[in-house]
């Protein structure tokens, strides 16, 4: 009982920080491992199954989903791991005719197929396009700190729904047309959501509920994060200010 | 679409899609600066209605503040009691589609095919939840002969919220495989709708005729109907397997009045097909997590 209570009061801490989600997801390591056991029949071996990343992310779900009405804490995580298990294990067995580079090659002896193949991607370029944009999204993340803000926030504070996001788009694309709003960003050190908000006409209660991911998103379109605006192809599209 | 990966933590990693989402997923062995096309995404959990909290705290001492709260709240409540939010799909080769209000319960229930419609006829489902629904259709289909060993009990569910297609997809799978463990060994499915696919399964099997089949009379009577006409009544035409199976129905125009109904033999429990998913490691034994301490909500 005393135990449970416990794990409720970390529970509820990690709903709301990071870190304390990252101290009870290290806590209760053993049990994830033990879930994990029950599911492949043998002990998940870290950095090789990948059912174990598997399993730590359903009890990220749980920490996330869980409230007092559903039970005990522990059962409520196990049996979100074992459905988080058998999806991952049907989606895996609709790959299982795809064959894999690591498989032998016919008629050659101690060769895998991927070896056999003839190279067509340029690693030496491909590492350096790796490690550039590594570190744009380091350079990234200090000056999100700068702002009191981590990835990990923003991921938590991203818009879930179309709508919400549709309208955060907005606002970027007017801070986009308006540059000295991005630098004033970049100076002042704090999102000018009056501003953001007259000028988009996005309602401003939207953009505060949102102020940490507005922060990176702006952040990417000031300069010096060409990678990372790259890959966002999209974001634009429909975000047009009026 | 394209996931960059952002951060990466021991339990999950931070990706950014194509659209600006920033999103957290199981850490497949990332590295930071990688571009990834198929992650195991987190799905958050689907949002709570705390009414009662909320108008307990508000009515202490501000009666007026409540009474305006009241039409405040109410016309939105009616209107997520009765608008549709989601809808299932259930097709066994019947297809019913089940409309959802935002509270997940039953506003609607329509057959989408010829067999729907037939599956459907007498059935009322006022009063009854989703999952009760579910099981019931399933046992009509049965009683039908519709569904028998080897079939498929396919769930496409149309959802605005990633968290309600987990929450829904997993209560159904295991309350519909639960319900029919030692019956009947089926497939169960649960799939995210695709308006193709759903259409397809609908035809994938020959839709039975919507025009009512005649009341099978066991005998001719002896007293001509008044307006019988001198030509002798053709005798009906052979119906298509399925219907044929419900001639003798207790249900719809087919019904007598008597039920034929008797409760389905009692077969030896079936061993989990090998693509189940429930294999030995199952919950539903002496150990069940699907007790009192089930984190399903109603």
């Amino acid at each position: 009982m005393n135990e449970e209570h416990g794990i409720l009061e970390q529970v509820y801490a990690a709903k709301e920080s990071v870190q304390a989600a990252d101290q009870l997801i290290g806590d209760y390591l053993p049990f994830i491992r033990a879930e994990t056991a029950k599911f492949l029949k043998r002990p998940p071996e870290e950095g090789r199954d990948d059912e174990l990343s598997i399993a730590m992310i359903a009890f990220h779900e749980a920490i996330g989903g869980y409230a007092k009405h559903r039970g005990s804490f522990l059962k409520y995580a196990s049996m979100l791991i074992r459905s988080r298990l058998i999806d991952y294990a049907r989606k895996e067995r609709r790959h299982r005719q795809t064959v894999s580079l690591d498989a032998p090659a016919a008629g050659e002896e101690s060769a895998s197929l991927g070896e056999t193949l003839p190279e067509e991607r340029d690693h030496p370029e491909e590492s350096a396009h790796r490690q550039a944009t590594r570190q744009e999204i380091e350079e990234l993340s200090r000056q999100m700190e700068s702002f009191g803000v981590s990835l990990s926030d923003v991921a938590d504070n991203c818009p879930k729904q179309q709508r919400t996001l549709q309208a955060c788009r907005k606002a970027l694309a007017y801070a986009r047309e308006n540059s000295w709003l991005l630098e004033e960003l970049v100076q002042g050190k704090k999102l000018p959501l009056a501003k953001l908000s007259d000028g988009s006409g996005v309602e401003r209660k939207t953009l505060e509920r949102h102020r940490k991911y507005l922060v990176a998103l702006l952040l990417i379109y000031t300069n010096g994060y060409e990678i990372i605006r790259g890959h966002l192809a999209q974001v634009m599209e429909g975000g047009e200010a009026q | 679409m394209s996931y960059l990966v952002m951060e990466c933590r021991r339990s999950y990693a931070v990706l950014l899609d194509q659209e600006g989402r920033f999103v957290k997923a199981a850490n497949l062995r990332y590295e930071v600066g990688q571009t990834v096309l198929d992650p195991v995404l987190l799905e958050e959990p689907a949002p709570k209605l705390k009414l009662l909290h909320w108008i307990g705290g508000g009515a202490a001492g501000l009666a007026a503040l409540a009474a305006a709260l009241v039409f405040a709240v109410i016309l939105p409540l009616y209107h997520q009691a009765v608008d549709v939010y989601s809808s299932i799909y259930l097709t066994i080769n019947p297809q019913v589609q089940m409309d959802l209000n935002h509270a997940g319960d039953v506003v609607e229930l329509t057959g989408t095919n010829g067999d729907g419609v037939l599956l459907l006829e007498g059935y009322d489902y006022t009063g009854k939840d989703r999952l009760t629904v579910a099981d019931e259709l399933v046992d009509r289909a049965i009683d039908m002969g519709f569904l028998e060993d080897g079939g498929t009990v396919n769930f496409s569910i149309d959802t605005p919220e990633e968290s309600l297609f987990q929450e829904y997809g997993m209560e159904l799978r295991d309350e519909v495989t639960h319900h029919l463990e030692g019956r009947v060994a089926v497939e169960v499915q649960v799939v995210h709708y695709s308006q193709e696919e759903v259409e397809t399964m609908a035809q994938a099997t020959p839709a039975a005729t919507p025009t009512p089949t005649p009341a099978p009379t066991p005998a001719p009577t002896a007293t001509p109907a008044p307006t019988a006409s001198p030509t002798p009544t053709p005798a009906p035409t052979a119906t298509p397997a399925p219907q044929a199976a419900y001639q003798d129905t207790d249900y719809g125009p087919g019904s007598d009045g008597v039920t034929d109904y008797a409760p389905p033999a009692q077969t030896q429990p079936q061993a989990p097909s090998g693509d189940s998913g429930y294999d030995g490691g199952s919950n539903y034994g002496g150990d069940s997590n699907y007790g009192g301490d089930s984190g399903y909500d109603d």
